[in-house]
């Protein structure tokens, strides 16, 4: 009796199992690879603007969207004029001094790809990601 | 009574049959620019093979990085076209993965909204590590070390390292393997902040070699005004939104 019970539970775990799969195999292409930001990589609006001049704005959009507006104080920073742009913005960091990096909104990813070249590259310490991004910003602050 | 019910069979059956359909060859593809590639381009196929007419509503990218189009904005029966996604490099290396939304007029919810993935490979020519240096101020003006590495794609023999900065010294060192060199980078003083852009250079391509960053600074201590701007050649003025804080002109020269 037990026997049979935990067999029908079994069966009834690998049929629950089958849509999944047949999910996971149909939207393979459609599964999002890109990891999400670890929660000590983000940071608020709040919190950003708690620190104060201990901290160094960095606006990884596109150059355009940063000549309409940014951030006050924000330096321009983004990937498709890295080489020019890195040059400008390290001789305004200093140890200890935190690094905000954003971009348009919450789904963007351009924030994250600046600040784990910052990272990785530069080896800068304590650069964050601002959630919400720029529209996040503008909606704390107009 | 009769005619009513074969309306009724005859309308869902038409109903059914009219369908629209939007089938894409691939809604991912593999890209491989070269070294020096300015973009990469990916051609999305697709064919309706439904009885309808489908109307594209939007074309949209994930990042002002990559540029649509798509050929039309109606897609008969039967007929084929293409979206292309241009993806600008810009200086870009490593994995990057952009979408491309297409919202169609498509009755059916998970029909009317395809997402085409781009991925994309671009080779890092020259790996370099760290690409910053710096010493606090009144730091004793020790040298540090950068390591290069040629990628396979990029063979380049040697390299050279300039500096509009007279305070800041540079070496190159080649190392025992090839395609590997250290760059041995020393500050004369360290008494103020000043910080520089070091141009380093690559025989390969030898019809246009490329050029390279690495950056040194003298931080400012904690609390003072930011460093100075760098001296780059060839590099744009300073993009910021307060240009009081940076103290013009260039610190270094």
């Amino acid at each position: 009796m037990k026997l049979r019970a935990v067999r029908e539970g079994l069966l009834l775990v690998a049929l629950a199992f089958l849509p999944a799969i047949g999910e996971g195999i149909y939207f393979r292409d459609k599964i999002s690879w890109q990891s999400s930001i670890p929660a000590s990589e983000l940071v608020t609006v709040d919190q950003a603007r708690a620190w104060g001049d201990s901290a160094i704005w960095v606006d990884a959009r596109p150059d355009e969207e940063f000549a309409r507006d940014h951030v006050p104080g924000a330096f321009s920073l983004n990937e498709d004029h890295w080489n020019e742009l890195l040059p400008q913005f390290l001789p305004n960091w200093s140890p200890g001094k935190k690094v905000i990096v954003y971009c348009s909104a919450e789904s963007c990813n351009a924030a994250r790809d600046v600040a784990k070249r910052l990272r990785d590259e530069a080896q800068l310490t304590e650069v964050f990601v601002l959630q919400g991004g720029w529209e996040g910003w503008v909606k704390k602050n107009r | 009574m009769k005619t009513s019910i074969l309306t009724f069979t005859l309308s869902i059956f038409i109903c059914v049959a009219a369908r629209a359909e939007l089938k894409w060859e691939q809604s991912t593809i593999d890209l491989h620019p070269a070294v020096g590639d300015k973009t990469a381009v990916a051609h999305f196929k697709y064919q309706n093979t439904g009885t309808t007419p489908v109307h594209f509503k939007s074309v949209r990218a994930s990042c002002g990085c990559t540029t649509t189009q798509s050929q039309k904005e109606v897609v008969n029966p039967g007929e084929k076209g293409e979206v292309v996604a241009t993806f600008n490099i810009g200086d870009r290396t490593g994995q990057q993965m952009k979408t491309v939304t297409v919202q169609t007029d498509d009755p059916n919810p998970s029909q009317a909204t395809t997402v085409l993935t781009l991925k994309a490979t671009i080779p890092q020519a020259l790996e370099i590590k760290p690409t910053f240096v710096y010493w606090q101020t009144g730091e004793e003006p020790k040298p540090k070390k950068i390591s290069i590495k040629a990628s396979k794609d990029f063979p380049a023999k040697s390299i050279s390292v300039k500096s509009n900065s007279q305070n800041f010294e540079s070496k190159v060192e080649p190392s025992k393997t090839s395609g590997e060199w250290t760059i041995e980078v020393t500050p004369k003083d360290t008494s103020h902040p000043m910080g520089t852009a070091l141009l380093v250079q690559s025989d390969y391509p030898k019809e246009a070699p490329k050029s390279f960053y690495v950056n040194a600074s003298i931080t400012a201590p904690p609390g003072a005004p930011p460093a100075l701007r760098p001296n780059v050649p060839g590099a744009p003025p300073t993009k910021t939104g307060t240009p009081a804080a940076i103290p013009s002109p260039a610190a270094d020269r």
